[in-house]
């Protein structure tokens, strides 16, 4: 499963608890209410344990955490630049 | 003289014309625009049929428009009704029902949602804000809204006690309450609060908190009363404390006001080092307690800033305020709530109404001019909720029960000890854990359930629910979590649910909840939380 796919699972299973959901790329992940301020802190362990990459406070921003591209796009280069 | 809420606006828009009132995501309105706006909405609401008395649901996310909508219905003679964006259809229902709602006021971004109320409340005529096809309900879009010509709103013969707006709640017996406010408590309260506070046109607030919850009065009743400007903060900067924290740096926010919650996740994770608040001269806490250790930290980190804890139910508004001296190391208590504010009485009473001695343990009772007139609808929850003392022979003085314990410390000040009742609050937000029980019980294949709330090393409070099935049944605690969201706001469905075939008892068979707390409490130690 990528990386997009992975994030969508954990959001509608893990947090929403809503598995039938419908999540887009694109959709506005903060402004749904699928993704509470305490479901942001599970998002981002999850994140960190699946993909290894340490994810430091500072950058856990609107711009890297908005959408399900947003984040994608933010690991995909974290990744690269190691 | 100003003694209508809207009529802050007009004075404002008089005094500062080009001065901002509101701004969202970087886009401004000043108060002369907001002046306009809210004439246009208001004539639009009465030629749709809105009338003095009537109740106007607001149903937006955050946006410019949320305050075009408060100011616009009242004056339209109507009281607003916010409508939590974030709540399940079904709720919604019951609170447009409740007061009998048929005018909404909303936003493209809402429109399925709008879709879905309409095919759930048939009372419902008109919606302002979006275009409807394929429907008996009326609409009107925005641009209509704005595009017409400017005048002033209708002329009405409205009074200081009428209603401004109501505020729900939850209730004990599953059914939100509806607080009912009037321009008098409103504006009693802006005017206190923005004395207390000193704020003035230079002022810069932050809106931290949704439109149904009602430490948004502050930002949106005394800014507007002092001609400040109020930076009302996105949905989601509220989740990411490092865009927050920056947003507080980049609008220069004078006044800050919201649960200890955000402060503590800015304190912890918004890379505070790295930003600068320094035009940051106030911040206010409130509805619920501040961890002492976050507190004293975020008060070493801000030096220049003033703290103060702010209390008081949404039925009173606010009626206490402690302005938080510098916090020794050495000190790991609550702060207090503090002392009532001018023109207010309290009282500390037994289970009997009797005051306690100073010192003892017992209710708040509050008598303000900040005072709700009672619950919508509800006559019986009104009386409960009121205590009614004696005077001048055969009147009355009419005191608010807050349902909380305090006591009086030795040099005045009051110390918030915790409910009378099974109350809780989850990030400031108030939930009856009989309301979370009653929706359980209402899934077919639930027999028994029991809730209880657990507090965390952060300060934070979750909820958890128990529940035994009934034979047979083979629902699981997802699906339990799934059927709870379809009912409840989203800070109520409880963070866990656990199925078990039995509960502890106590000897006359009742569910022993606080034997189940205390087991949750052994497990959460065990798991490291």
């Amino acid at each position: 499963m990528d990386i997009k796919e992975q994030i969508k699972q954990f959001i509608i299973v893990e947090l929403a608890g809503q598995p039938g959901l419908a999540l887009g790329n694109d959709d506005d992940l903060l402004l749904s209410g699928l993704v509470d301020s305490l479901g942001v802190v599970r998002l981002i362990g999850f994140l960190e344990e699946q993909t290894g990459v340490n994810i430091p406070p500072g950058e856990i921003t609107i711009e890297n955490f908005g959408t399900v591209n947003a984040m994608a796009a933010y690991l995909g280069a974290k990744v690269v630049s190691g | 003289m100003i003694y209508l809420l809207p009529q802050a606006v007009d004075q404002s828009a008089d005094k500062y014309p080009d001065h901002e009132a509101m701004r969202f995501n970087g886009q401004g309105i000043t108060y002369a625009e907001l002046a306009r706006r809210t004439d246009k909405l208001a004539r639009l609401l009465s030629v749709q049929g809105v009338r003095k008395g009537d109740r106007v649901g607001i149903y937006l996310n955050k946006s410019l428009e949320s305050a075009v909508a408060i100011y616009g219905i009242m004056k339209a003679g109507a009281a607003y009704v916010p409508l939590d964006p974030l709540a399940p259809i079904s709720r919604l229902k019951l609170v447009i029902e409740d007061c009998g709602i048929r005018h909404i006021v909303s936003h493209p971004p809402k429109a399925k949602s709008i879709q879905e109320l309409i095919s759930e409340c048939p009372g419902l005529e008109c919606v302002v804000g979006l275009a409807l096809t394929e429907t008996s309900v009326r609409s009107v879009t925005w641009e209509a809204v704005n595009s017409l010509p400017s005048g002033s709103a209708p002329a009405l013969n409205l009074m200081e006690h009428d209603l401004a707006y109501i505020m729900y709640t939850s209730g004990s017996t599953g059914k939100p309450k509806g607080m009912m406010h009037t321009h008098y408590s409103g504006l009693s309260y802006a005017k206190m609060a923005a004395d207390v506070y000193g704020v003035t046109h230079q002022d810069r607030l932050s809106n931290h908190s949704p439109l149904h919850f009602d430490m948004s009065t502050f930002d949106y009743f005394s800014g507007p009363l002092c001609g400040a400007t109020t930076i009302i903060i996105p949905e989601a900067y509220t989740k990411l404390p490092a865009s927050l924290s920056k947003l507080v740096q980049d609008e220069r926010m004078t006044i800050w006001y919201s649960v200890p919650f955000a402060l503590i996740q800015m304190l912890l994770n918004g890379v505070m080092a790295e930003r600068d608040w320094s035009a940051l001269r106030w911040v206010l806490f409130g509805g619920e307690p501040f961890t002492p250790k976050h507190l004293r930290a975020l008060m070493q980190r801000l030096p220049q800033t003033r703290f103060s804890n702010v209390y008081g139910p949404a039925e009173v508004n606010q009626c206490t305020f402690y302005h938080v001296p510098p916090q020794p190391e050495d000190k790991d208590e609550q702060v207090p709530i503090g002392r009532v504010w001018a023109n207010s009485e309290g009282l500390v009473v037994d289970e009997n109404d009797q005051p306690v001695q100073p010192g003892e343990v017992g209710e708040l009772l509050v008598r303000t001019p900040t005072m709700m007139r009672g619950y919508w609808g509800r006559p019986d929850l009104t009386e409960r909720g009121f205590y009614r003392r004696k005077t001048l022979g055969y009147l009355e003085d009419i005191f608010y029960r807050t349902g909380d314990l305090v006591q009086e410390l030795p040099d005045g000040e009051l110390l918030f000890l915790g409910r009378k009742d099974r109350q809780v609050k989850i990030r400031g937000y108030r939930v009856e854990l009989d309301e979370v029980e009653t929706a359980l019980s209402r899934h077919p294949q639930v027999d028994e359930n029991a809730t209880y709330a657990l507090p965390l090393a952060d300060g934070n409070a979750v909820i958890e629910a128990v529940v035994i099935l009934k034979p047979g049944a083979a629902v699981t605690a997802m699906e339990l979590k799934g059927h709870l969201a379809t009912h409840l706001p989203p800070y109520a469905v409880p963070e866990k649910i656990l199925l078990m075939s039995d509960f502890p008892r106590t000897t006359s068979g009742k569910i022993d909840r606080r034997a189940l707390k205390e087991q949750a409490l052994v497990a959460l130690d065990g798991a490291g939380g």
